[in-house]
This record gives structure tokens, C-alpha cells and sequence, in this order.
């Protein structure tokens, strides 16, 4: 079976319809989505505008990540479930979107970038923690992060004029 | 300038004409009303659980008042230049949608709250706590913002 023959099944399951024709649900699950951007990449940026130096200057990165994490994961997290959600209710169209191809892909960009941070600059993290240089490495990340997720964003919305 | 004429300009403009007929101009000027509602709404989130006294407790309130409320500020007037630009092209839509006019009202609501109310306390040495006062002020503001964003998301649903 085919995936294009596989969506077209999964939106045709009877929850995924009735997500989709439902006047309520729909817009309640898109709404969740949307303003969910606050909670998840909302309090990247402030993590990725740390490193940069371009707020809180006088604060520790790991104090600030350590503040921020706890309520930036839960926030991925409804991103996630909506985000599941929406996508079943249109499984074809959206799979055969340009744009959604483009935020998913640039999705696994942004765990990667994330991922390198970990592995690379969080273990010796104490070292420059307060300092007034930031690796350039770290800088560059949290550059990359700030323009990938304005690019997911921008995906997303333009995504949704042509469903 | 009445209501009607700002209508009539509308209408008439060759200008915005470019932004009514081009494939890509509203849904990229779109883009960028979502870059500052989550910069603006992000920026809430922030100084809100710092204010209820749940989250960020160990980053100082004076701190986050400052540089926080600047972001807010900017994610504000990003969400607001770019939402005219796509109100512009099409006035009498927006003007008979309700959920447009919500929004306007929350919009001026939620302003009115922040600079007036809301910028005091958090400037005040009594925002270092979670005191109920802050709690309320802070459940004030983020209802009032995230009013605003419902509102906007329900006016592509009310057509």
C-alpha cells in the first residue's frame, strides 16, 4: 500500500473524519496548535536570544535553560498531539503538501541542531556559562534555531492556504 | 478620516492593489503576524509564570521586566503592522466579522491592561513574589492576550 493510499485511509477512519467535519473540534485543535507556539518555540527563543547575548546577559544559560525547559516541553508536547491530530483529519492533502514536506524536514533539522548542542556544548556548559563569550558554535546554533523555527512558522501558515 | 473613506482608499488603491492580487503577499505578511503573536504571546508566558510565582522563580522579576517586556513590545508591534497590512486589502470582510470585531475590542482591552495596569506591577518590588495580587494580575494578562488569539484564529472560521 502505497503512503498516499495510506493517509487517504487514516482520514477516512471515523474518529479522523469527525475531527474533520466537526465545526468545534477542528478549530479548537488548530486554535491549541497555533497558540501553543508560545509555550514551545516561544521560550526557545528567549534560550537561543540568551546565547546570543541579547537578553538577560547577567543570567547563567543553564539557569535560564533549566527555568525554561520544563514548560518548553510540555509545550512541544501539545504541539506534537495537534499538530498528529490535524494531520490525521487530512492525512492526503496535507502529506502531499509542498510546504508541510518542507516544515517536516526542516523539523528534523531543528532536532538535529538541538541535538549537537547537547552532545557538543551542554556537557561543558559551566565553563563560559556566565562569560562574556559564548562559543561561536553555540551562537551559530542558536542563530540556526531562530531562523529554522521562523521557517517551520512560515510552513505551517502557508501550508494551511493551500488545504 | 471617516470609516467609509478609509474603505473607499482601500478600494481604490493601486498600491494595495498589489497586496489584494498577488498569490503569495498575504500568506507571507501572514507569516510574519505569527512571528510576533509568538514572540508577543511567548513574551507573556514568560513574565506571567514569573509573576504567579510558578515558573522562573530563580530569574529576578526586575530583570524580566525590563528585557522581557522589550520583546513583548516588539513581538506586539510586529503582530500589529503586519495585521493591518492584511486587514488593508480587504476592509468591509474583517469589518462585519465578529470574531474580528472580538479580537479589536480584546486587542484594546488587553493594551489598555498592559501599559496601564500591568507595567506597574511588574515594576514594583512587590513582583518578586506570588503573592494572590500577582496571580490575579497575571491570570488577567494572559486571558486577555490569548483572548486576542482565539479571537484572530475564529475569524478565518466565521468567513
Amino acid at each position: 500500500m502505497s503512503i498516499v493510499s495510506w493517509c487517504h485511509w487514516l482520514q477516512s477512519t471515523p474518529w479522523a473524519t469527525s475531527i474533520r467535519q466537526s465545526d468545534f473540534m477542528f478549530p479548537v485543535i488548530e486554535g491549541s496548535h497555533i497558540l501553543a507556539l508560545s509555550l514551545s518555540v516561544g521560550l526557545i527563543v528567549l534560550l537561543d536570544l540568551r546565547l546570543l547575548r541579547l537578553v538577560l546577559p547577567s543570567e547563567r544559560v543553564s539557569k535560564i535553560m533549566n527555568q525554561v525547559m520544563p514548560w518548553a516541553l510540555p509545550g512541544f508536547g501539545i504541539m506534537f498531539v495537534t499538530g498528529l491530530l490535524l494531520f490525521f483529519a487530512q492525512a492526503e492533502k496535507v502529506y502531499t503538501n509542498g510546504y508541510f514536506r518542507v516544515k517536516m524536514l526542516v523539523l528534523i533539522l531543528v532536532g538535529i541542531n538541538a541535538l549537537i548542542y547537547q552532545l557538543k556544548f551542554y556537557p561543558a556548559m559551566a565553563e563560559w556559562d556566565l562569560s562574556e563569550s559564548v562559543p561561536r558554535g553555540a551562537q551559530a546554533i542558536a542563530i540556526v534555531s531562530l531562523a529554522f523555527w521562523m521557517i517551520v512558522i512560515a510552513c505551517g501558515r502557508l501550508m494551511a492556504y493551500e488545504l | 478620516m471617516s470609516l467609509q473613506d478609509l474603505w473607499r482608499m482601500s478600494y481604490d488603491s493601486h498600491t494595495i492593489d498589489i497586496l489584494r492580487n498577488s498569490k503569495y503577499a498575504i500568506p507571507v505578511i501572514q507569516s510574519f503576524h505569527l512571528f510576533g503573536i509568538t514572540l508577543l504571546l511567548g513574551s507573556m508566558v514568560i513574565l506571567n509564570l514569573r509573576l504567579s510565582g510558578i515558573g522562573l522563580r530563580q530569574i529576578p522579576m526586575a530583570l524580566l521586566a525590563k528585557q522581557i517586556w522589550r520583546l513583548a513590545i516588539g513581538g506586539l508591534l510586529l503582530a500589529m503592522a503586519t495585521g493591518f497590512l492584511v486587514f488593508l486589502p480587504d476592509p468591509a470582510r474583517y469589518a462585519a466579522n465578529y470574531a474580528f470585531r472580538t479580537k479589536m475590542v480584546a486587542l484594546c482591552v488587553a493594551v489598555g491592561f498592559q501599559f496601564l495596569i500591568y507595567r506597574r506591577v511588574i515594576r514594583s518590588g512587590a513582583a518578586e513574589s506570588g503573592s494572590p495580587r500577582n496571580i490575579i494580575v497575571a491570570c488577567c494578562s494572559l486571558t486577555s492576550w490569548f483572548l486576542v488569539g482565539w479571537a484572530g484564529r475564529a475569524i478565518a472560521f466565521l468567513g
